[in-house]
């Protein structure tokens, strides 16, 4: 039986963030999730991006690796290919992981790896107080749009899905059951796993608060007959955005992970392999 | 060398070395011709050396495979041309200023039907009726090549037998059909040479002397192998000249060698795959040109923060940007040892030949475990694409693997009493431990962070950490390899040079001893940090000293400046993408 809680993952170091942040919700749905699937500090890793949320590292007592800006996806995907029994998470934010990564979002979808990727989705670069971010609306203004955004935002989870994720999800920070639950079927998925987690900006956007998400969010299960293996409807689902915005579990499916089409990871990892060659003299052989 | 009553004996002159060359358009399988030729040579005893020339294109343009075959080592190509095999006219067009007094020139008389009276010089005219004797067979035109390589056997004197195991270890994959029809029709080629030409013997070659087994491979493969030898598990590559010859070898190896290679998305994707594979446990590594080095240069500093092993492969070629991008230059040096931001301790070697090449990997590896430092090979176009041989036996050593400082199951150390980046070390090096180690846990911390891997923005810490890491440079110093010296220690003449240039730099030195002169040559495979006691050692109190390097600033230059003050007035630079010619080198020896 295990003795994980939430407090396991406890630093002692007290988060920065802004007092009503969205990250604080994820930050304990997540210690939540790690503790109900049993992962405890040593047996797994954190790959968390740089923004806001990429502070999160030290206040969360795991394995953390705070790379670069827009670099977690690789770095997880590498540490996944080398040791592909242990759990790895990445903890990203939009300007992250659909910005400065927005290339390696794309590929590690395609590749279709056993990493969970946690979008927190606040429409703004909070930690350089307050640009628009790939997933800014149309029309909201922040410091680097003035006069309101006027790209078409991004929709993570549309991309994420035509990219080739095999695990869909949209949660809201301020739902702190509704998000642990979906983090921990996240994780569970064997496969490329995205949530998109809507999270207020309490300091740099005044527009999308809690209460503007509260009066907006429905769960996609609620929806009769509604399929998340369906995958053109997933994406019909992704796009839903302005009255009623649907969360959940918006699509999944089961393919080939990225580690089990690699034949060298068949029987062990490969931090458990033997150094040494075998067949030396046979491998010179080809260039006799 | 051969000398003595059984020289004496033959009836004809033997050569001891032979350059043949080879050109056609693209897509006529000028590059197979050529490593299917290299291979029968060493099969026979001999010693081969051969290079590419090519332009960026797939089909169309002109393909060039120079071949040098010898009876004994050599370290370079020269200026002599003895047999050029044209599949085009135009290959004999482009060519016909390198043609000596004595060079057989092999043409389809189809093409154009030469007379000597086009040559300045004096040649030996080969009409090979290339198409004709691909109709007889109805085999397809690409099959010329073959031919060729039959008809060039019979013109060194060779025995035909040394191309069918060739051929036959070729094609065997599509099936012993494909052999026979090979085989059969190279042998219409020697036999054609056989029938037509029986006087022309100019090009005998003495007989091979070698009986060991003789690897061929290009300079990506002796990486290769080096890099498996080592025990590397995780290898991220984005395809770009001059390195694919590396993937191609991983990919071709991963299942049977038990280890991943993954082409990444781009640069900077490969390199942070690569921090993740060693920092998750497994030896990895990155490779790439220029241009692919410049994205991954932020990940390099991540590298040099977080403290995990790296090995680099940096094959250069023509920049700026895109440059030339099938043609070599050393003009990364300096970028190597400078790129980054931020400060922190790295290493810099630099191989001249495949054999080099194969050591220099595994040692990186050993390097980069045992000081967590990211580790550079750097290579060119004309080292990667090049086909070497070596003595299998200098292949077949046994490397002990050495892990470092890493532990792996349980440091049995309380929660949170484990430092990954501990201070108090005497190297600098802190034990690490990896992801899923018991009682291990840290974090990799691209801010500056204590010992637990925390954030810091502590003035003594911040001090303190980057002491630790530099640290590592002083216990790097203590096993720096040496800058190597060849020839005469009184010489009049100090030529000093690094990577692949030292190839064209030996054989010159050997030229111009041979008139009378004594030279030397000191030659840097470490780089970085600069040995300067061991170079300063080396050309202290020389009397003409030059520096010679295939870029256009004198990179080396700049950094024997910097690091040891001695400053090389005299430099030979050549910036055209073309390897250095030996007699290049010795024009300017002689003057």
């Amino acid at each position: 039986m295990s003795t994980l809680t939430a407090a396991s993952y406890n630093t002692g170091f007290l988060p920065t963030w802004c007092p009503g942040c969205g990250d604080f919700g994820i930050w304990k749905s997540l210690q939540g999730a790690l503790a109900k699937l049993e992962i405890g500090p040593n047996d797994g890793l954190i790959v968390y991006g740089i923004g806001c949320h990429g502070n999160m590292y030290d206040w969360m007592n795991v394995y953390g690796f705070a790379g670069l800006h827009g670099r977690a996806l690789p770095v997880a995907q590498g540490v996944k290919l080398a040791n592909h029994t242990l759990p790895v998470i990445v903890v990203s934010g939009d300007g992250d992981c659909l910005g400065e990564g927005g290339n390696h979002f794309i590929h590690a979808a395609k590749r279709n790896p056993d990493i969970t990727v946690m979008i927190h989705d606040n429409q703004v670069y909070g930690l350089t107080t307050g640009q628009a971010s790939p997933t800014a609306k149309v029309g909201f203004k922040t410091k680097s749009t003035p006069d309101g955004a006027s790209d078409e935002p991004m929709s993570p989870l549309a991309l994420a899905i035509t990219a080739g994720a095999t695990f869909a999800a949209r949660a809201f920070a301020g739902d702190l059951v509704g998000l642990t639950e979906i983090m921990a079927q996240a994780i569970q998925h064997k496969g490329f796993s995205v949530v998109d987690i809507l999270q207020p900006c309490v300091t740099f956007d005044k527009v999308h608060t809690y209460q503007w998400y509260r009066q907006r969010l429905y769960k996609v299960e609620s929806e009769a007959g509604y399929d998340p293996k369906n995958r053109m409807k997933a994406i019909e689902k992704a796009f839903e955005w302005g009255d009623k915005i649907p969360v959940g579990i918006l699509y999944q499916e089961e393919r080939l992970t990225s580690e089990a089409r690699e034949s060298a990871l068949e029987h062990s990892t490969l931090i458990e392999k033997k150094l040494e060659i075998a067949n030396w003299d046979k491998l010179l052989l080809e260039f006799i | 060398m051969k000398m003595g009553n059984k020289y004496i004996l033959r009836v004809v002159s033997m050569k001891q070395t032979v350059t043949w060359k080879i050109a056609g358009e693209a897509g006529f399988g000028i590059m197979s011709a050529g490593t299917m030729l290299s291979r029968a040579f060493t099969r026979a005893g001999y010693h081969i050396f051969a290079i590419n020339d090519y332009p960026s294109l797939i089909r169309g343009g002109h393909n060039v495979v120079t071949l040098r075959i010898a009876t004994t080592p050599f370290t370079s190509i020269t200026r002599e041309v003895n047999v050029l095999v044209g599949l085009n006219a135009e290959s004999i067009e482009k060519h016909i200023h390198e043609i000596q007094d004595g060079t057989v020139v092999v043409f389809d008389p189809k093409d154009k039907e030469w007379t000597a009276a086009e040559f300045v010089t004096k040649v030996e005219l080969v009409s090979l009726p290339l198409r004709q004797i691909v109709a007889s067979f109805a085999a397809d035109t690409i099959m010329r090549n073959t031919i060729a390589l039959g008809a060039s056997i019979a013109l060194m004197g060779a025995s035909f037998d040394i191309f069918s195991s060739v051929l036959h270890d070729q094609f065997i994959r599509k099936g012993q059909e494909i052999v026979d029809e090979n085989i059969k029709i190279a042998k219409a080629g020697y036999d054609y040479i056989q029938k037509n030409y029986p006087t022309l013997t100019s090009l005998y070659l003495e007989k091979g002397e070698y009986t060991e087994k003789i690897a061929v491979v290009n300079g990506s493969e002796a990486l290769g192998l080096g890099a498996v030898k080592a025990g590397l598990k995780f290898a991220a590559i984005y395809p770009m000249t001059p390195i694919n010859a590396l993937i191609s070898f991983l990919a071709d190896h991963a299942k049977e060698l038990e280890l991943v290679y993954k082409q990444p998305e781009d640069e900077i994707a490969g390199i942070n795959m690569a921090i993740g594979a060693s920092l998750a446990g497994a030896r990895s590594m990155v490779a790439t040109s220029g241009g692919g080095f410049a994205l991954m240069v932020e990940g390099l500093s991540l590298v040099g923060m977080i403290e995990v092993p790296l090995v680099i492969d940096l094959g250069m070629r023509v920049g700026p940007a895109t440059g030339m991008p099938t043609y070599t230059e050393q003009g990364e040096l300096l970028f190597a040892i400078h790129a980054g931001h931020g400060e922190f301790p790295r290493i810099v070697l630099a191989p001249a030949d495949a054999k080099e090449t194969f050591d220099l990997t595994i040692l990186a590896f050993a390097l980069a475990d045992k000081y967590h430092v990211p580790v550079f090979v750097l290579t060119d176009k004309y080292l990667n694409e090049s086909q070497w041989c070596i003595p299998v036996s200098q292949l077949q050593s046994t490397v002990p693997i050495d892990r470092g400082k890493l532990i792996m199951g349980d440091t049995g150390k309380a929660e949170h009493e484990f430092k990954r980046y501990a201070l108090d070390t005497e190297d600098g090096v802190s034990i690490r431990s990896v992801p899923g180690t018991k009682n291990g846990q840290f974090y990799a911390n691209s801010y500056e962070h204590d010992g637990l891997g925390h954030m810091t923005e502590s003035a003594s810490l911040r001090k303190d950490m980057v002491e630790k890491r530099m640290k590592k440079m002083l216990a790097i110093q203590k096993e720096m390899l040496s800058p190597i010296q060849y020839g005469d220690t009184d010489a009049e003449i100090t030529l000093v040079t690094w990577g692949s240039t030292r190839g064209p730099v030996l054989t010159a030195m050997e030229m111009v001893r041979s008139k009378g002169k004594k030279v030397e040559t000191i030659y840097i495979p470490w780089l970085f940090p600069f040995p300067v006691d061991g170079f300063m050692a080396l050309v202290a109190g020389k009397k003409r000293v030059i520096d010679i390097e295939q870029n256009a600033t004198a990179q080396l230059g700049q950094l024997i400046r910097v690091s040891t003050g001695f400053d090389i007035r005299e430099k030979l630079l050549k910036y055209d993408g073309r390897p250095f010619f030996p007699e290049e080198i010795v024009e300017l020896c002689l003057h």
